[in-house]
């Protein structure tokens, strides 16, 4: 099963300060555990929203609001997606990411095909699996 | 430049475990729209995910890892799913999701995703072998 975990923003983030090299080196050092064992699937880190929008579609038009946005813990720095078979061995990797004192993340499983029912119907769900395959390859 | 456009459905961070889209024309209009953006060879990616009150935070207030388990009281704004796109612009991107059948309880957030280049030069020489490190990791989906 593929968990998408998250790691919060905090105030460092938010401003874009980078991370020391210590712990440059000790996170590639775990990404490239990660992917000698096969977990890795996608690692990114995310500007600052300050950076970034926000588009709401409460009324006819959709609003666009420009960052940044106040820092709460719901805030995102980046992710990364995981493979692994249980959410006991997603959580067990990361207990071992290397992240300073004061740093949170979120393992979110991802949903899988089989998890939509009857909403995904045939029909949809061979549209879906056309659509990745046709993204993979870009 | 790639964007992240993060998908925020309020509600769904109260939303109990296994719950799934159940309704077949929106999932259908979702699918048209995420048609159109690989039809403009601008998706990378996409994926949802499963409500807050099945996942974990893992903290680390010390720099011991604290695992607590979803659902989480604090959280106001709680992600439901992503599109990874590729676009000329960050205006592009704010025009896709412009774009997306969401409903009036959604928000989308657009945020651009750091290249190797955006790095300053010590940086990127640390973290050297990290796209090499992207393109051998496993394939998406």
């Amino acid at each position: 099963m593929r968990f998408m975990v998250i790691v919060h923003a905090n105030k460092d983030t938010e401003a874009g300060v980078m991370p020391s090299t210590e712990l440059l080196a000790a996170m590639g050092k775990f990404n490239e555990e990660m992917c000698n064992a096969g977990v890795m699937q996608a690692g990114e880190g995310l500007h600052p929203t300050s950076k970034g929008a926000r588009i709401a579609f409460t009324g006819s038009e959709p609003v666009v609001k420009q960052g940044p946005f106040d820092v709460t813990s719901d805030l995102i720095a980046g992710f990364w997606l995981i493979d692994v078979a249980s959410r006991d061995e997603a959580i067990a990797w990361m207990k071992r990411a290397p992240f300073a004192a004061g740093a949170e993340i979120e393992i979110r499983q991802v949903f899988a095909a089989e998890d939509f029912g009857d909403a995904l119907t045939p029909e949809l769900r061979e549209k879906e699996e056309r659509l990745r395959a046709q993204a993979a390859r870009k | 430049m790639r964007f992240m456009m993060l998908m925020i459905p309020g509600g769904y961070e109260t939303a109990a475990p296994g719950t799934v889209p159940e309704d077949v024309e929106r999932v259908a209009s979702m699918m048209a729209y995420n048609k159109a953006l690989l039809d403009a060879g601008v998706l990378i990616t996409c994926d949802g995910l499963h409500p807050p009150s099945m996942g974990a935070r893992v903290s680390f207030p010390s720099g011991k890892p604290v695992v607590t388990d979803g659902p989480f009281a604090e959280s106001k704004e709680v992600l439901g799913g992503y599109w990874m796109i590729d676009v000329a612009s960050r205006d592009e991107a704010i025009a896709w999701a412009s774009r997306c059948p969401a409903t009036p309880n959604e928000v989308i957030e657009i945020r651009q995703v750091q290249e190797m280049a955006d790095y300053p030069e010590d940086v990127q020489a640390v973290a050297s072998g990290f796209e090499e490190m992207q393109t051998t990791a496993k394939r998406l989906g």
